[in-house]
């Protein structure tokens, strides 16, 4: 099956006008966005995300590289005609109220010609503006614009949705609302690339993630390669006798006391004997977990080399 | 139907654009300004004085005709300009380009929805010259049709050449050289006594790439004296009007041109 997006080798350089400055906003970047997956794109501000997007949606033309949305060119009408776009800091015709918005946007996107209302109907409802659909844009909250950026995205039932901050100017509940949205649509078979600085909200909702920063691919995966096991595991215990404390040392074990007990890291393959030991010794294992590394601690150990010093 | 779409959003913005507004209601304000002399000069009328007072009233009516129509310009201008500009600067353009439009139909979409505007103006600067003309107990004589079509055939070129300049420059500096390049055209035009003094030869290829809107003005035929009204044949309009649609479609298309390549950032 061929990729939803595909970037090969794409390079952007911003020219100054009347200026010899030249900023390279993309250097040969590369990457794929699979099929029916939720792929994160992240990176640092500045970093060329927007430029990205940018160019996938066809706003701007690559220096060099080759991209492919669904199969096409970027910008051909074939491929947008199964894209859904939320752009980051969505700008609507604030002098239009939500269902004439979704109205105008039903006319671009070819669809609903006999049962525009319903669409309509069914879009806002879903993202919980039914009730203020009369209400000029003007009129709404950050978030609220944000909701109905969602909804006309969805518009078209699109096979491919691209989301640059979908989860901006959210409250905690708009946000949940979101997340369950996207796995339903990667449950109905959709590609998603979302673009957010929330990583804790990415790594529930993605599969694969490409980190950018300034300018370059960085690191790219699924989120089990990108997180994968770091090779240790942590005990919690109620107690922990200074005998064998000692004896976890020995075994290149750290621990920490607290409030609900001690947490033992240790590596993966001393955990049977050191639970036999912990058993044996009397202590209650209440529980047992792989490490695994964090989004956040790998995004920033690419990026700014603090999450290795972490 | 989605350069329809793009139209009568357009038209919609520009209906409730402030800027707009402020120039209708000083519009409306400077007509009832001028009704005022032009009631006082009737009611002062008497059979001794009525040549001399008819020279005033038309006068004042044409000095309305002339402002209302070069109003008219600067509006095609502005609302060229802006019509694409405001899409770039607020950023609604992303959403419209996400969906299945191509450039060429979102800039004719923009443009269809400024002559849509301009054909909202060109009746009511119509219906006020012919007001203020009856106001002044004269009729205007020159046939309707020419005082919409000429009028708009000339808006269409400011408004392309606008929309040209703006997929390049800034929307000020877009409009402010449009505004140059109407002058200019007037100034090195065959009888301009200005630059007489510029030899033909480099008067004359300048005169023929700028837009020559003289020829499209409606003021040629805006005459309310049967006597000045001039006779133009059938072949003389359309030729006149084609030069004007043919140099509009010019503009556009290289605003097409330009636009394609453009980048669609917020500016």
């Amino acid at each position: 099956m061929n990729p939803a997006v595909e970037f090969r080798n794409v390079t952007k350089v911003y020219r100054r006008r009347f200026s010899s400055q030249r900023i390279a906003a993309l250097s040969d970047v590369s990457f794929d966005v699979h099929a029916g997956e939720v792929c994160a794109f992240l990176g640092p501000n500045g970093a060329g995300k927007t430029t990205t997007i940018s160019i996938l949606m066809g706003f701007f033309y690559p220096d060099s590289g080759e991209v492919r949305v669904l199969g096409y060119e970027p910008g051909d009408v074939r491929a947008k005609r199964q894209i859904g776009f939320l752009p980051e800091n969505f700008a609507f015709y604030k002098y239009l109220d939500a269902e004439k918005l979704l109205s105008l946007h039903c006319v671009l996107a070819e669809r609903g010609n006999g049962n525009r209302d319903a669409i309509i109907h069914d879009l806002l409802t879903k993202v919980r503006l039914e009730q203020f659909k009369g209400l000029k844009i003007s009129k709404y909250s950050r978030g609220m614009v944000q909701r109905l950026g969602v909804a006309q995205a969805l518009l078209g039932e699109p096979k491919l949705l691209v989301l640059d901050e979908p989860t901006s100017g959210l409250d905690p509940a708009g946000r949940k609302d979101v997340r369950e949205l996207i796995s339903s649509l990667r449950a109905a078979g959709n590609t998603i690339f979302l673009s957010s600085h929330i990583l804790s909200e990415v790594e529930q909702i993605c599969d694969r993630a490409v980190i950018i920063d300034r300018g370059k691919v960085v690191r790219a995966g699924t989120m089990n390669e990108l997180l994968g096991s770091s090779g240790r595991v942590e005990i919690v215990v109620n107690q922990l006798p200074e005998t064998l404390e000692a004896a976890l040392s020995g075994w290149s074990a750290s621990m920490e006391r607290g409030a609900r007990g001690v947490k033992i890291s240790i590596a993966e393959d001393k955990k049977r004997e050191a639970i036999e030991s912990l058993w044996a010794a009397g202590c209650d294992v209440i529980s047992l977990a792989p490490i695994r590394g964090s989004l956040e601690e790998l995004f920033l150990t690419l990026v700014t080399g603090e999450g290795a010093a972490a | 139907m989605k350069i329809w779409a793009i139209a009568t959003n357009t038209l919609r913005a520009f209906l409730r654009d402030k800027v707009l507004i402020v120039i209708f209601i000083v519009l409306i304000c400077f007509v009832l300004l001028m009704m005022t002399p032009l009631l006082a000069y009737k009611a002062i009328t008497t059979a001794e004085n009525a040549g001399s007072m008819q020279a005033l009233v038309l006068g004042i009516v044409a000095v309305v005709m002339s402002l209302l129509s070069g109003g008219g310009s600067l509006l095609a201008a502005w609302a060229g300009a802006s019509s694409v500009a405001t899409e770039m600067r607020s950023g609604t353009i992303q959403a419209v380009m996400a969906r299945p439009v191509k450039r060429w139909q979102f800039l004719a979409g923009k443009y269809l929805g400024v002559l849509l505007l301009m054909g909202c103006y060109v009746p009511l600067m119509f219906g006020i010259s012919y007001l203020l003309a009856w106001m002044g107990g004269e009729h205007i004589q020159a046939a309707p049709w020419v005082l919409i079509v000429y009028p708009i055939v000339r808006y269409a070129i400011y408004a392309a050449i606008a929309i040209l300049l703006v997929t390049f420059m800034h929307s000020a500096v877009a409009f402010g050289i449009v505004i140059l390049i109407s002058v200019f055209a007037g100034l090195v035009a065959p009888k301009a006594p200005l630059t007489a003094h510029i030899p033909a030869w480099i008067r004359a290829p300048i005169y023929a790439v700028l837009p020559s809107t003289g020829l499209l003005s409606e003021s040629r035929f805006l005459s309310i004296t049967r006597t000045s009204l001039q006779h133009t044949t059938w072949l003389q309009h359309l030729t006149t009007l084609a030069y004007g649609l043919d140099y509009a479609l010019v503009c556009f298309l290289f605003a097409v041109w330009s636009f394609h390549y453009r980048s669609l950032r917020r500016d």
